[in-house]
């Protein structure tokens, strides 16, 4: 690279990408976007240039873990570590993937410059854990023993030409009815955009002309990729979990050929269909949705949806479904017929809480905005979802954002302002870009913009992308973020309702909060208030994921129990094993064992449980999980993400940190049991911000219900056999000699002896686990 | 105004003033470190914690503002709980000496790194002060002392450790040091004994301005010092030298008295202010003047008091001494506790092992590398320029700020212990010295940030900045540049400002 060249691409930058003043974020964004790091020629011009200081620009660079200032290898693969991938073995994937590519401990990238490998907070694609990101391509279920048949899939779809299917002329006489297929990020990664295009190809190869719509979450993870067919005056017919490769049948199986030799063969397989009924395709489920005993029902069942109404019914960038299943009629009711004042009054008595982990009064929070005065207000959409685990709010974005959209709009007029941000994380590409499309379309048919629906409102909405800081979640943080500093919360008084963006007052809402918004206008305050607890009201959206066997999005009232939701809609643990604990709020949340499984969620009762509603995530644990493994899993996860302001967030998360991974490696005595839970108390209670003040959650609440485990370790034994520090891998006489242990081990502690029972050298065993993930006879023990 | 309680006292002060000044104003005091007024960067050390009475919330009052109707504890057992965990935990991340391990391990405490520096710069008029505030006898100790401040020298990881006992041999050897004249208070002490006790109590108390009669029983002065010591070892003409300046100083000596009970009453009682017994290891018997057990005279260990008042006992007549350096440093503690002159409370002292061998060199970048000369005779001792190039060869471990750092004085103040953290690896200590006059060592700093908030506010060159974030954050120059580029305008108000000694002067 020219250093001329960089500058002068700088330049264009400069001009193109920073509207805002002192909005540094977006503008380091773009040119790292144009590099795939930040070169510190193109930094010391954007100082030259715009006068925003060295420590502005470096302290931004730095806190952000989005930005890198060295170039990376031509392709990124990203190892989610979030929760759900944790308790499936992320860590192990993480490691093959370094060996294979042989990248040593202090670097990153291979030597070839071709794969750089970095671990990310959560790709919120649960229900598939352990799942790796390369580029774009999502894949799920990586086990330490896909790592090389992952990177060769991956190489093969680079070399792919992309063939475009182009649609043929319209000659064809169009079918009556549509076919659905679920775009979500989760089922991309099961495999979705392959089963579409393929639906495509054999639309075309059938000559069959129908609506493909694609639809936002369903919601039902654990069955993608799904395909509905519907068809007027017929029964819906629902696949699940389909192939590329079947795809061809189903579409021969509802839809006539137009092909006349076809429709012979098609009526044929019609009649052969009715006879082997559910049978066809072979290896897919197909479901009636009529049926009451199928998973999908029970799934659905004891579900309410508000945020996620119609789901599975829309075409996320759909305005004109939005609008005929009733959207924006909240709005316009608000416009025409109501005053700010009586809809936060509505607000208020629906009893509505934020659903972003708090739980303060949505109402009240309106009412202190719309009270405060100022010449401008903002209101934010608070989409820098981080919790690992957790992706409801991923989910709502991406598949109702017109919904959240005319939420926030009803809010921005309660509180008085014409300003609005939806602040989502960047790694969250495609809910980016479907708010940015709606926004869009929301701009073209005013229902955003000047004079809205024709009333004297008027409110614009902007689009900022968070760059990778689990602290931005929090309210100050994220201002500041927004406002070209490092993410740092400050104390509060003053609230952001009173001085929040550029010290204006700001009303700041979590996506799910706003889902909710248009309902209540449009069903009632009481509608809403009869949904759920004396003190938590309406529905709650939860991201069930772990060992769980039907994982995915859900909504369900507050007050719903435990039981109910890992039983009946969970469908009970994997594997038959036995149920344990739920770890639900994530890093700031805690764990809640068996025994309190009739335990009733909503606000009150999950904090007096030492957890907390947090944003949502729910991860089902089994017997397997080591319960001091999660505590110190999650534990690592926020002092990785404390901004590092005040003392005792920064120092002391990170010795609680050290005596957890002394424990977890057998090294602590137990007087450290008492050390770790005094410093979690003063840490909680010394901290500035949420993040540190609920750091230790995890931790206590482990403490609280499962000491026993915690002596265990220091006692030498870690029961699960989770910590590898403490473990050590063995064959069993079970060993068949097939020597697929051997091929797999990468540190060759395995010798070859084909036939024979196999020995592990625990000199040189690493504990990968490759061994016991790949032995077809479960021989590969752990003690 | 707004009207608040700050420990059950009624005040008002204006809007916006937050809870810290407002205590301040009140006189109540508040311990904090980050906090500037006008800057931006706290609350950080959150020493400065306060505590809401009404629902016991605890906040840094730095950062809080005033409310109508608050109710404020500035500070109970709690919040001191807390601010001795922040200053625990910040120590746990907090590298360094703040005295060298040689001064440390000096039974007098002489500060030894200062004294070297002195000398390195050619300045022995200013070493010897350094040298006598703690030690009445320099000279003589320069041949005697068996120097366990050598043993603990860091420099012995890289050769042999700095020849400090010669070093300050030489102060001696090369100053003119006249003592400053001090008024007499009128009080009278007798010492009986001139040994090394003796013989440094009378220089103390004759500086602090008590008027001393020394009491020897044999024919000539030091005791010990004359009698047991080969002039191989120390020449009687070093021991005369240093006598003769403590005669200069007002002390008179009687020799050949002999301390016995009717000397004591005739000569001694109710003459005297006061008695000190140092006749140093003696078959004597003291049993008709005060108690005494098996290692001789009884004494109270905070006061050097025997059993009978205004008499006290120093030295080996006590407990037998195996350095007279340790005979010297009691000397000095006693004189002290004469004039009523409050000895510090024991100041906290950040510490640490061994170097790391990646340390070594970060610590040789004030220093040289040769080794020490093995050719200097015992009795000869330095030249001038010998001592010079020795003293250059000193680490200097301590902390340029070990006096000016407000990490130290407040872990004195809440009785902090350095290791209640000591959990993972430490850090390793880096200096860096690319400015003319400052040094960062960023294993001191704190992360408070207001060295990189005054640079920035103050738009100095190129400033300081934040690099990273959480545990791992640390303050840098931008882009790897020189701190000479980064501080011109603001590099002393960051010095005086920095609240540990990561930013220095570096003289």
């Amino acid at each position: 690279m020219k250093a001329e060249d960089i500058i002068n691409k700088t330049d264009e930058i400069i001009a193109s990408a920073s509207p805002i003043q002192g909005q540094v974020i977006p503008l380091l964004q773009a040119i790292q976007k144009e590099y795939n790091y930040l070169p510190e020629l193109a930094l010391q011009h954007v100082h030259n240039k715009t006068g925003i200081s060295y420590s502005t620009i470096l302290g931004i660079a730095t806190f952000y873990s989005q930005f890198r200032l060295h170039p990376a290898g031509k392709h990124i693969i990203k190892v989610c570590v979030g929760t759900a991938c944790h308790v499936k073995g992320a860590g192990l994937v993480f490691d093959a993937f370094k060996r294979h590519l042989k990248i040593d401990a202090h670097s990153d990238t291979d030597q070839d410059g071709l794969f750089t490998i970095e671990k990310v907070a959560c790709l919120g694609c649960c229900t598939i854990a352990p799942v790796v990101q390369i580029d774009e391509i999502t894949f799920g279920k990586v086990s330490t023993d896909k790592i090389k048949d992952t990177l060769e899939e991956f190489i093969n779809l680079q070399l792919q030409e992309t063939t475009n299917i182009k649609t043929t002329s319209t000659t064809l006489k169009k079918e009556a009815g549509e076919i659905r297929i679920g775009l979500g990020s989760c089922c991309v990664a099961s495999g979705s955009a392959e089963v579409k295009k393929e639906l495509e190809a054999s639309l075309l190869r059938n000559r069959v002309q129908v609506d493909v719509k694609q639809v936002g979450c369903v919601g039902v993870c654990n069955q993608v990729p799904m395909l509905e067919i519907h068809k007027p005056g017929k029964k819906p017919a629902f696949y699940a979990k389909i192939r590329p490769d079947e795809v061809n049948k189903i579409i021969k199986k509802h839809f006539r050929s137009s092909n006349i030799t076809q429709h012979l063969k098609n009526s044929f397989y019609d009649t052969f269909d009715r006879i082997l009924e559910r049978d066809i395709p072979i290896s897919t489920s197909f479901y009636d949705p009529n049926d009451k005993d199928t998973p999908l029902a029970a799934f659905l069942d004891g579900q309410i949806s508000i945020a996620t109404e119609n789901r599975g019914e829309m075409d996320p960038l759909d305005l004109n479904t939005y609008k005929q299943f009733g959207g924006f009629k909240s709005l316009l009711h608000c416009l025409r017929k109501m005053n700010p004042d009586q809809i936060i009054e509505e607000i208020l008595k629906s009893g509505l809480r934020g659903r972003g982990g708090a739980g303060f009064e949505t109402g009240r929070k309106w009412k202190f905005v719309s009270q405060a005065q100022a010449d401008k207000k903002y209101v934010i959409c608070n989409g820098d979802e981080g919790d690992p685990g957790a992706f409801m709010d991923r989910m709502l974005l991406e598949s109702y954002p017109f919904r959240i959209i005319e939420g926030i709009t009803i809010a921005a007029f309660a509180a008085g302002s014409n300003e609005g941000i939806f602040y989502i994380r960047a790694e969250y590409p495609l809910a980016v870009k479907r708010i940015r499309e709606a926004v869009n379309k929301c701009y073209d048919a005013g229902l955003l913009g000047n004079n809205i629906l024709n009333s004297n409102f008027s409110f614009h909405i902007s689009i900022f992308e968070g760059a990778g800081a689990f602290v931005c979640g929090e309210e100050t943080a994220l201002i500041a973020s927004i406002e070209g500093k490092r993410g740092l919360p400050r104390l509060r008084p003053p609230y952001p309702a009173q001085s929040g963006l550029y010290e204006k007052p700001t009303l700041i809402n979590n996506v799910e909060t706003l889902a909710l918004v248009p309902w209540i206008i449009s069903k009632g305050a009481d509608a809403f208030k009869n949904i759920g607890t004396q003190n938590s009201k309406g529905t709650k959206v939860f991201a069930l994921a772990g060992k769980i066997n039907r994982g995915g999005l859900i909504e369900v009232p507050m007050g719903i129990s435990i039981k109910k939701i890992v039983f009946d809609i969970g469908g009970g643990i994997q594997n038959n094993k036995k149920f344990k604990a739920i770890q639900i709020g994530g890093p700031s949340g805690g764990c809640i064992p068996a025994s309190l499984i009739d335990t009733e969620i909503d606000y009150q009762s999950l904090a007096q449980a030492g957890a907390m509603m947090g944003s949502g995530g729910l991860i089902v644990l089994d017997e397997t999980d080591c319960m001091v493994d999660i505590a110190r899993y999650f534990l690592s996860f926020t002092q990785d993400q404390s901004c590092g302001r005040c003392t005792f967030c920064r120092v002391g998360t990170t010795r609680m940190l050290e005596i957890m991974d002394n424990i977890c490696s057998g090294k602590a005595e137990m007087n450290d049991l008492q050390k770790l839970e005094d410093l979690a108390l003063i840490v909680k209670k010394g901290s500035i911000c949420g993040l540190g003040k609920t750091a230790p959650n995890p931790v206590l609440s482990t403490l609280k219900y499962f000491r026993e485990e915690y002596e265990a370790h220091i006692n030498g034994k870690c029961p699960t056999g989770k910590c590898t520090a403490m473990i050590e891998y063995f064959i069993t006489n079970d060993c068949i000699g097939c020597t697929k242990c051997v091929q797999q081990c990468p540190v060759d502690a395995i010798s070859f002896m084909p036939q024979e029972v196999h020995i592990i050298d625990s000199e040189k065993c690493i504990q990968c686990d490759a061994c016991r993930q790949i032995c077809p006879v479960d021989a590969v023990i752990t003690k | 105004m707004v009207e608040l309680k700050i420990n059950d006292k009624i005040i008002q002060v204006p809007a916006g003033t937050t809870i810290l000044e407002a205590a301040r104003s009140a006189g109540f005091s508040i311990p904090s470190m980050c906090y500037l007024k006008g800057q931006s960067n706290h609350p950080s050390c959150m020493i400065c914690v306060v505590k809401d009475r009404k629902n016991g919330s605890i906040f840094p009052s730095c950062a809080m503002p005033v409310n109508e109707g608050m109710d404020i504890i500035s500070e109970d057992d709690e919040i001191r709980d807390m601010r001795k965990q922040s200053l625990e935990l910040l120590l746990s991340d907090h590298v360094g000496d703040c005295e060298a391990p040689c001064q440390l391990s000096c039974p007098a405490h002489m500060d030894i790194p200062l004294m070297n520096r002195l000398i390195g710069a050619n300045k022995f008029e200013e070493a010897i002060r350094i040298v006598k505030n703690d030690i009445a006898l320099p000279f003589i100790l320069g041949y005697i002392c068996p120097a366990p401040c050598e043993n603990a020298c860091r420099r012995k990881q890289i050769n042999a450790p700095v020849s400090i006992c010669l070093l300050k041999r030489s102060t001696a050897q090369f100053s003119n040091f006249e003592e400053p004249k001090t008024k007499p208070n009128g009080k009278k002490i007798a010492i009986i004994g001139s040994g090394v006790a003796g013989l440094s109590l009378a220089y103390f108390l004759q500086l602090y301005g008590f008027s001393c009669d020394i009491f020897e029983k044999n024919k000539e002065i030091g005791g010990s010092l004359r009698y047991d010591i080969s002039e191989e070892i120390l020449p009687k003409r070093i021991l005369d030298i240093e006598i003769e300046g403590i005669k200069k100083l007002g002390a008179s000596f009687y020799c050949s008295s002999d301390f016995n009970p009717s000397f004591y009453e005739e000569k001694i009682k109710n003459r005297y202010s006061a008695l000190i017994i140092s006749t140093g290891v003696s078959t004597q018997d003291f049993s008709w003047l005060v108690e005494v057990d098996k290692n001789g005279i009884v004494i109270n260990e905070k006061n050097f008091l025997t059993s009978v008042s205004n008499i006290y006992a120093c030295g080996s007549v006590v407990k037998k001494q195996k350095m007279a350096i340790r005979t010297a440093a009691h000397a000095k503690q006693l004189a002290n506790i004469i004039a009523n002159i409050q000895t510090e409370k024991k100041q906290f002292n950040s510490r640490f092992a061994k170097l790391t061998k990646a340390e070594l060199p970060e610590y040789l970048k004030e220093s040289v590398s040769n080794n020490r000369n093995n050719s200097i005779d015992h009795l000869t001792g330095f030249s001038i320029q010998e001592a010079i190039e020795e003293a250059k060869r000193c680490l200097h471990c301590d902390c340029r700020k070990k006096d000016a750092c407000k990490l130290r004085d407040y872990s004195t103040l809440y009785s902090a212990q350095q290791n209640s953290y000591n959990i993972g690896s430490r850090k390793e200590m880096t200096k860096q010295f690319d400015h003319s006059f400052v040094v960062y060592e960023a294993e001191k700093c704190i992360r408070c940030g207001l060295c990189v908030d005054i640079a920035s506010s103050e738009k100095d060159a190129l400033g300081l900045t934040f690099i990273g974030r959480g545990f791992n954050v640390r303050v840098q120059v931008p882009f790897n540049a020189k701190l000479e580029d980064a501080l011109k305008t603001t590099a002393l108000k960051c010095i005086e400002s920095c609240p540990t000694g990561a930013l220095a002067k570096i003289i």
